[in-house]
């Protein structure tokens, strides 16, 4: 009953970092230029060895993500770039994302991007106050942001995202507003809003004291909602439960996550899932360096059950603003999701943390906030 | 010298710590019945809950051979006491079966409540009680003050008692000669009608119940037909023996005087009550043993599979331990929070903590207690009177003319400058003072009559925090007395839930209902929505709380495509939510129903 997917998604991981940042647990190490350039060339080995996985498929979306992509040497996105068109038949509307820290950034640089057909930005703000960006030991300041994100408009960029976290320590709700208008008066196409989450193999994890500087529970709750409101005000519309989006200008390559659509992943923790199937890259540079000479992914792959997807299907879609479509849930799997779901959904439709409109069920924005006691709660996880 | 004149039969008491058990093992080795490097130690606590927690639940005996100074070797048998005052009835009986006993007193501690309690039990029993002053090795003890409080206290002569350190050894042969000198040979009439008491019973899965007893008089052997005296049943012997220290022995014959055990196919120890007699079913003796008793059980508390459709299985799990135990009952009921599991009655608070503990070690249950409850009496208004081992039918004042909780009679040995502190937490637990002695200018013993509820849960552990672990406890049931109790119920999100309701007496009704509701508060946890917990009182709120309504719960990012790890975070939080147990709409943790207990940690 699997339907095959037509396009692709490609993702690119670059697991280096000026530095590491104080909350962040993503796969990335200390940036050295000839490790950077040996990894470009071991990405392109993987890139050519995965090509089968493009036949017969249009990429529409292209990311880069890390670690900080923006720190690779001038030239080198391109190099990677041209290796995925090679390997790949890249639409020529494909939206191609970089992520950028403002600290890694210069005009040739920017200007490299866009003659590679880089069309989307997505700057890492995180935060307006030099104090805050300080606690998150961001290697930039507020300036440093307005100054990328300027020159990035100079160099052609009409699609930039800007990074937002809220539940910072010391973080207040009047301070997180500073920090949003401030993004708000750049007028980006694009902002996503995350809650900082302390994992425990991080500085803040380390820190026993860090949940007592944190804002409380209701305070989080707060800031989120009151943001999510101010910029539906300014003209964003929420189309996941951390994004938003001047209208056409969602992210093409987060959705293609949400809406259960395939995506493959290069690079040390990069994650696929082509057609129910998924594997990742393990997370370890040296290993991903000598591995070169090896053949196609996806021999380990986790083959899903069709009700695993159709469970996958449905955790995914309650992040976005659309929810589940009971029509395409039907399309894919065969299957009524109301008849399916509905005694467990029964609760939260009356209270209100989830609604239906025109076979759409999806999640009020109180019920985004507690998504996780909500899925928990009606997801059925038996293969 | 005649058989019997060669046969010795004690016990041993002590108060808890003071080394009863150490003693038991220097003992067996003197008598070499034992190899020291077989040891095991402390020997006769056979179960494992008893060796961890370091006290004897059941009666133990076990028969040894010593040859004395005079050259003769005597027979003697040891038979062990259970250490906690759940068990007194059952200490009772052991002694009954004895001829002496070897009261232990630690020479670092003195006498206490249990040491008292004990040796009164031994005087009621007519034993001969040889003093032993005992961890004379540690450098504060104290030989003559011991001895000296023995006889002012006690009144027993204890000048020349053995002074030993069980630990060590030093001394063990003083106390085997005085065995042999001090205590009375049993004096049964081999001829007379079979008559021998039983002390102590175990179910084996394939002897079947094997009977411990001390043969009074006459004698058996397999083949024979007995009878239990207190039910009329009947049996075939199959079986007769001794206990050795390495198992059961069997033997031709057992003859009066002599401890042994018999089989005869007995399915249930319901059949062979502690403290019965044993007579022959042809020639019956007379007169049974007085001062039989059938055990009752004086806690009751709900126990409940944690997972509601391992009920059959609890119901097995608590027929397989009721074959080895008379003084549990249980009977089905159903709570509307927690559905389908059993009210159970136990003889104390231990008891049924080492009930619970074995359901979930020897048979892999997991369970919801609730709060344990004493049996109130109630007076109906039409004069029907009714026994309430449930708090949650326990009926309203407007149903009822009077109600009664049991009382027992408090004995606390305490050194003296925690006098005020003890006399507080009596007077909080509704104490009512009898008096107060002193022993000698350093410590002083209180008699308090207490309500039984006030003291099952954790006023021993209030009493020793109150006097840095000196004081120590006794007690025993002194009937019902009349109160002012009430029925306080706990109203989550509106709905009342039966297994929390809670008999308190009407006067802290306010304070225990507010101390409930908060502990509550920090047991549950947030749920999608407010959760109101109130206290009521005959439908009258008396306290509230509130459970904030969770707001954030959400995973921020899905990390380039990392739906693994997602999907993982709730299964796990799925998994979580399986051991909560859902009251109505409100989903709370196992442990909420004990919470209502721990009130007394401020």
């Amino acid at each position: 009953m699997a339907m095959t997917d037509h396009t692709l998604g490609l993702y690119v991981h670059i697991p280096f970092c000026v530095r590491k940042c104080a909350y962040c647990d993503f796969y990335s190490m200390g940036y050295r230029e000839e490790t950077a350039r040996a990894y470009v060339d071991a990405l392109i080995a993987q890139i050519r060895a995965n090509a089968g996985y493009g036949r017969d498929r249009t990429v529409d979306t292209v990311y880069f993500g890390g670690g900080t992509p923006s720190i690779l040497a001038t030239g080198e996105i391109g190099r990677i770039l041209a290796a995925l068109r090679a390997s790949f038949s890249v639409s020529p509307d494909a939206e191609i994302t970089v992520e950028a820290n403002p600290g890694t950034v210069d005009r040739a640089k920017l200007d490299s991007f866009r003659a590679s057909g880089v069309n989307r930005l997505s700057i890492g703000m995180q935060s307006a106050s030099d104090e805050e960006l300080r606690t998150l030991s961001r290697i930039h300041t507020r300036d440093d942001f307005r100054h990328a994100f300027f020159l990035s408009r100079e160099a052609g960029f009409d699609n930039i995202s800007v990074d937002i976290m809220y539940g910072l320590p010391h973080q207040t709700e009047k301070r997180l507003s500073d920090t949003v208008d401030y993004a708000l008066s750049l007028h980006p196409e694009h902002i996503s809003l995350y809650g900082l989450k302390i994992e425990a193999e991080t500085p803040f994890g380390r820190d026993p004291g860090i949940v007592a500087l944190l804002p409380d529970e209701d305070t989080q709750a707060d800031m989120y909602l009151k943001t999510a409101e101010k910029l539906e005000k300014a003209g964003f519309f929420q189309y996941e439960i951390s994004n938003f989006a001047q209208k056409g200008r969602e992210s093409r390559h987060n959705l293609r996550y949400w809406q259960s659509r395939d995506y493959l992943g290069f690079g040390p923790a990069a994650y696929s899932c082509v057609d129910g199937h998924m594997f990742s890259y393990p997370r370890d540079l040296a290993r991903f360096l000598a591995s070169a000479g090896d053949g196609p992914l996806g021999e380990d792959a986790e083959v899903l059950t069709e009700n695993e997807r159709a469970t996958q299907f449905v955790m995914l879609a309650f992040r976005t603003a659309y929810g589940v479509d009971a029509d395409e849930y039907r399309r894919r799997f065969g299957r009524d999701f109301p008849t399916e779901y509905g005694d467990r959904m029964k609760p939260f439709l009356e209270s209100g943390f989830l609604r239906v409109e025109n076979g759409h069920f999806f999640l009020s924005r109180e019920g985004m906030l507690v998504s996780n006691s909500i899925l928990s709660e009606i997801l059925d996880f038996t293969p | 010298m005649t058989r019997q004149e060669k046969i010795r039969n004690f016990s041993i008491i002590a108060h808890i710590d003071h080394g009863k058990s150490t003693l038991a093992d220097r003992i067996l080795e003197a008598t070499e019945c034992v190899a020291k490097r077989d040891m095991e130690e402390q020997l006769l606590d056979n179960m494992d809950i008893e060796r961890e927690r370091g006290i004897t639940i059941k009666a133990r005996a076990v028969k040894m051979n010593y040859t004395a100074k005079d050259g003769q070797t005597y027979e003697f048998n040891l038979i062990d006491t259970p250490g906690h005052v759940d068990f007194n009835y059952e200490v009772s009986r052991s002694l009954a079966a004895c001829d002496g006993a070897l009261l232990v007193v630690d020479a670092t501690q003195g006498i206490e409540a249990q040491t008292l309690a004990n040796t009164y039990l031994a005087l009621e029993n007519d034993l001969e009680i040889i003093p032993v002053v005992n961890k004379i090795d540690l450098p504060s003890a104290d030989i003559d003050g011991t001895r000296k409080e023995i006889e002012d206290v006690i009144g027993l002569p204890a000048e020349d008692c053995p002074a030993v350190s069980a630990k060590t050894g030093l001394n063990i042969g003083d106390v085997l000669e005085r065995i042999v000198t001090d205590i009375p040979a049993p004096k049964g009439d081999e001829n007379a009608p079979l008559k021998a008491l039983i002390f102590d019973s175990y179910y084996d899965s394939y002897r079947g119940v094997v009977v411990y007893m001390r043969i009074k008089d006459g004698h058996i052997r397999a083949g024979e037909k007995v009878r239990m005296m207190s039910t009329g049943a009947e049996f075939d012997v199959v079986e007769v023996g001794h206990m050795t220290p390495f198992g059961i022995l069997p033997c031709g014959e057992l003859l009066a005087g002599e401890v042994g055990y018999l089989c005869a196919s007995i399915k249930t120890v319901a059949d062979t009550r502690v403290g019965d007699t044993v007579t022959s079913a042809d020639v019956p003796t007379a007169e049974p043993f007085t001062g039989f008793k059938k055990a009752l059980p004086m806690v009751y508390a709900g126990i409940y599979p944690a997972d509601g459709a391992k009920y059959p299985d609890l119901r097995d799990a608590l027929e397989k331990l009721q074959l080895n135990d008379a003084a549990l009952t249980f009977e089905p009921e159903t709570s509307i929070a927690l559905g389908f599991g059993f009210r159970c009655g136990f003889l104390g608070l231990l008891h049924m903590e080492i009930f619970e503990e074995r359901l979930e070690r020897e048979f892999n249950l997991d369970l919801i207690t609730t709060a344990p409850s004493v049996i109130y009496k109630v007076q109906y208004k039409n004069g029907e009177e009714k026994y309430i081992d449930n708090p949650a039918v326990f009926p309203t004042a407007d149903e009822i003319t009077a109600a009664y909780e049991p009382v027992v009679r408090a004995n606390i040995i305490t050194p003296t400058e925690y006098v005020g502190g003890i006399m507080e937490l009596c007077q909080d637990r509704r104490g009512v003072y009898r008096d107060m002695k002193y022993i000698d200018a350093n410590r002083a013993e209180l008699h308090y009559t207490l309500p039984l509820g006030e003291i099952i849960y954790d006023f021993f552990d209030a009493l020793k925090s109150r006097s840095k672990g000196y004081a120590s406890l006794d007690y025993e049931l002194a009937g019902y007395e009349e109160s002012k109790l009430v029925k306080l119920d706990i109203l989550l999100n509106m709905e009342v839930v039966d297994a929390l309701s809670f008999i308190v007496h009407a006067d802290s009704a306010y304070t225990r209902g507010r101390k409930i509701a908060e502990a509550l508060k920090n047991n549950i946890p947030r749920q999608l929505f407010e959760v109101p917990i109130q206290a009521a009182v005959g439908g009258r709120v008396i306290a509230r709380e509130t459970v904030k309504a969770m707001r954030k719960d959400v995973l921020a990012k899905c990390y380039g495509g990392d739906i693994t790890r997602k999907k993982k975070l709730l299964e796990k939080q799925k998994e979580g939510k399986k051991r909560m147990r859902k009251l109505g709409s409100v989903e709370v943790p196992p442990e909420t129903f004990m919470a209502v207990l721990k009130l007394d940690e401020e």
